[in-house]
């Protein structure tokens, strides 16, 4: 067993460490303040990689070879002490490019790549709680409902949409032209482009459906776990940075004749955060290891890991707070941002907890 | 049975306040978190129903019948005060705990006048709320103990009052104080004696306007944001020495006493929390009860059925503690051990129950304005101001052992 990374892994996260101490860290704030990312969000992430490195080389991205998401969730943690908002948006493309890789159509991988290579961006949604009404009677879907709010989409060309058709799953790229898009900035992931769907009769051509019935079951279970994964890591990321934060501060503030973070009670908390945090990271990374060797547990670690680093972060976020007092309450410091930040985490593609009990339910 | 409301009194007021949290408050609760704005028309309309800035010099005593005669055994007849405070403030920050905030907010600063002030500053008090404001607005008052370096460490405050012939002149910056921006009065805490420690904290009363009294920076917050918090600052600030509360009684009118005072508050602290978990609970057991999963109930699947459980049990025995910590104040023995196991466990059960709240909605819970997403946000101030829940751990902690421990 080596728990080492490889010099490639190296370069990237020290790379990417350096964009989030640099740009990502300094933004953050201000992007949080007007709801919007920065201009140069998008140039910068361009210039090392980000975007299109999950559209593959003969369509003018990156990929060369097999996506390795072990390496994506190393970047995903970093980006998550970055900033959540910001960090969303860099991710965004990566599931619809290599959905569309796998089980797309030529039509539906000229469309999504020339958008995508064109400083477009693309997202996902999955509709697991069947809020939209999907007709498949005829070859592509035609769709009518209001969704979300999902991140990015607001300025998102192109929505890869998990759902269901009935009882049959579907999933499909959506021209974010045949929607209407009803932008939204939340108490959390303020900058991260939110919108919420509305469909009236949106129609969806035959060849941008990805996939159906038995296959589309599971290739969203498979798009699902790359998103959770994803989010898992930056989930790691932004309870280090909370902790950091808080155990920085700790140790300057001084109440009753000592730094707080001298305080037994303190030291205790801190320290389940951050030792959760290291499961949380151990298990991200165990669950991105797996779906890179296709190893049959990696939808299930895959949900684990977002599930326990959500719940990590939640926790962590509201300790975090907690040890800066009044002061964690109020948007001078980096935590209160990170408290808002956390909840998205935990609910985006809905109650992973119970949406596990059920699939284990049903595979009884 | 309801073992520690034996009045009908409890009853009403509950049924008077929620009417008002469900009809005046919850309409507006998310348009002022949006805009941080603090609800002076509803604060007006509170004032004219008898919920007055001034009720606690004023009616303190009469609003829930009370007397502090002794009984035909000379002993003191219990109150019903701690208790109807209570049960009102479960019910107004069912309805939103920053208005709640916002509509009690001036009580802080008349408490420790009620308890410690002259009829003199009671006067100065009550005429610098008469009337509105050049907006137009209610007048509100303001309590300023907190500070920049001393957030829970209050008995080492910063903020100095030095002797000047008839004057005190006080100096210092004062943190996180609710109103601290718009109030017509202060009460200003400072270190009198340095070499007295905290026996040397004293009160002062000192009206808006006062030269050196500067109404300081509006912070933007996480949570309960109709209520207004700010930062206020005091620079060679000139005072009337017969505006030093508790003149004449040296020995009861310093920190220890606004200590006290704080006690008595927690269980309605604690009380706000359980009416904020009640609310996040009430929205999803509808949710659960009335909706579909896939097909079959929401109800019929026990991953759910038993969140709403657990989070019945806890908001249950929160409002057991806060009641119990209410009526022993009422029956006048002595409840710090359990006004703070209250004002903490009820911290504990609104962030708990507001948390799961959201993980149970899903991607709705994130829209801008969703009630539970706000009602997370306004819960995580209940386990720091008043005594974070560290200091209430302590606190219970030293009633156990009889050490301070760290």
């Amino acid at each position: 067993m080596d728990f080492a990374l490889d010099d490639e892994q190296q370069l990237i996260v020290s790379t990417i460490r350096r964009l989030v101490d640099k740009d990502l860290g300094a933004w953050a704030a201000d992007a949080d303040r007007a709801g919007a990312p920065p201009d140069r969000l998008l140039d910068v992430a361009g210039e090392i990689g980000f975007l299109v490195d999950a559209v593959p080389a003969d369509a003018d991205g990156l990929l060369e070879g097999d996506y390795s998401h072990a390496t994506r969730a190393l970047r995903g943690i970093e980006l998550g002490r970055g900033c959540s908002a910001l960090a969303a948006l860099l991710e965004c493309n990566v599931e619809p490019s290599l959905a569309v890789a796998t089980w797309g159509s030529d039509a539906a991988r000229a469309a999504l790549y020339g958008a995508l290579t064109g400083g477009k961006l693309a997202t996902t949604a999955s509709d697991w709680a069947g809020a939209l009404t999907i007709d498949a009677s005829d070859d592509g879907l035609t769709i009518t409902g209001v969704l979300g709010p999902v991140p990015c989409l607001a300025n998102a060309s192109h929505l890869l949409l998990c759902a269901k058709a009935g009882d049959e799953p579907v999933l499909a790229l959506v021209d974010t032209a045949t929607l209407s898009l009803d932008p939204v900035v939340p108490s959390g992931w303020r900058a991260a482009a939110w919108a919420t769907l509305r469909a009236d009769g949106a129609r969806v051509p035959a060849d941008f459906v990805l996939a159906r019935g038995v296959a589309a079951h599971r290739a969203i279970d498979q798009v699902l776990s790359w998103y959770r994964v994803s989010l898992a890591a930056r989930a790691v990321g932004a309870a280090q940075a909370a902790m950091t934060h808080a155990r920085g501060y700790a140790e300057e503030r001084v109440q009753f004749g000592q730094p707080i973070g001298r305080f037994e009670s303190l030291i205790g908390m801190r320290d389940q955060s951050e030792t959760a945090t290291a499961a949380a990271r151990a298990l991200v990374l165990q669950a991105a290891w797996e779906l890179d060797a296709g190893m049959p547990d990696a939808a299930n670690d895959a949900s684990r890991a977002r599930d326990f680093a959500g719940a990590t972060l939640s926790r962590t976020a509201i300790d975090a707070v907690q040890i800066y007092g009044g002061y964690g309450f109020v948007n001078d410091y980096p935590v209160e941002k990170i408290m808002r930040d956390a909840r998205a985490y935990e609910v985006l593609l809905g109650n992973e907890g119970l949406l596990r009990v059920l699939a284990q339910k049903g595979g009884e | 049975m309801d073992i520690f409301h034996d009045h009908p009194m409890f009853g009403a007021v509950r049924q008077m306040l929620g009417a008002f949290a469900k009809q005046s408050i919850r309409p507006i609760a998310a348009l002022h978190d949006a805009e941080e704005s603090m609800p002076w028309e509803l604060m007006k309309q509170a004032q004219g129903v008898g919920l007055a800035q001034t009720s606690l010099i004023d009616a303190q005593k009469t609003i829930a019948g009370d007397s502090d005669e002794p009984d035909e055994h000379g002993k003191k007849k219990p109150r019903k005060s701690a208790r109807v405070a209570c049960v009102g403030s479960e019910e107004l920050a069912w309805g939103c705990a920053g208005i709640a905030l916002a509509l009690g907010g001036s009580g802080l600063a008349a408490a420790p006048v009620a308890r410690m002030g002259t009829d003199e500053q009671k006067q100065v008090f009550r005429d610098a709320l008469r009337g509105t404001d050049e907006h137009g607005r209610i007048k509100v008052a303001a309590m300023a103990l907190s500070e920049p370096s001393t957030g829970s460490d209050i008995s080492s405050l910063q903020a100095s009052a030095r002797a000047d012939g008839d004057h005190w002149v006080i100096n210092g910056h004062k943190q996180w104080i609710t109103n601290g921006k718009s109030a017509s009065v202060y009460v200003v805490w400072a270190q009198t004696d340095p070499d007295a420690g905290r026996a040397g904290v004293r009160g002062f009363v000192v009206t808006r306007g006062t030269p050196g009294l500067v109404p300081g920076r509006k912070e933007v917050k996480l949570g309960i944001r109709a209520s207004e918090t700010a930062q206020v600052h005091f620079e060679d600030c000139r005072v009337h020495r017969d505006m030093m509360l508790g003149a004449g009684r040296e020995r009861t009118a310093g920190l220890g006493d606004t200590k006290k005072m704080l006690d008595s508050t927690r269980p309605v602290v604690g009380a706000q929390a359980v009416g904020i978990a009640r609310a996040a609970f009430e929205f999803v057991l509808e949710r659960v009860r009335t909706s579909e999963l896939h097909g079959t109930p929401m109800a019929s699947h026990q991953h759910l059925s038993f969140a709403l459980a657990e989070m019945d049990m806890e908001i249950q025995a929160s409002r057991l503690l806060v009641h119990r910590a209410a009526w022993m104040a009422d029956h006048h023995q002595d409840n710090v051990k359990f006004a703070s196991m209250a004002k903490a466990h009820a911290a504990r059960t609104a962030q708990a129950v507001t948390t799961r709240a959201m993980q149970m909605l899903g991607e709705e819970a994130l829209e801008p304005g969703h009630p539970v997403e706000k009602w997370y946000r306004d819960a995580k101030i209940y386990d720091i101001f008043e005594g974070t829940g560290q200091i209430q751990r302590r606190i219970i902690g030293k009633q156990l052992t009889g050490l301070n421990a760290t």
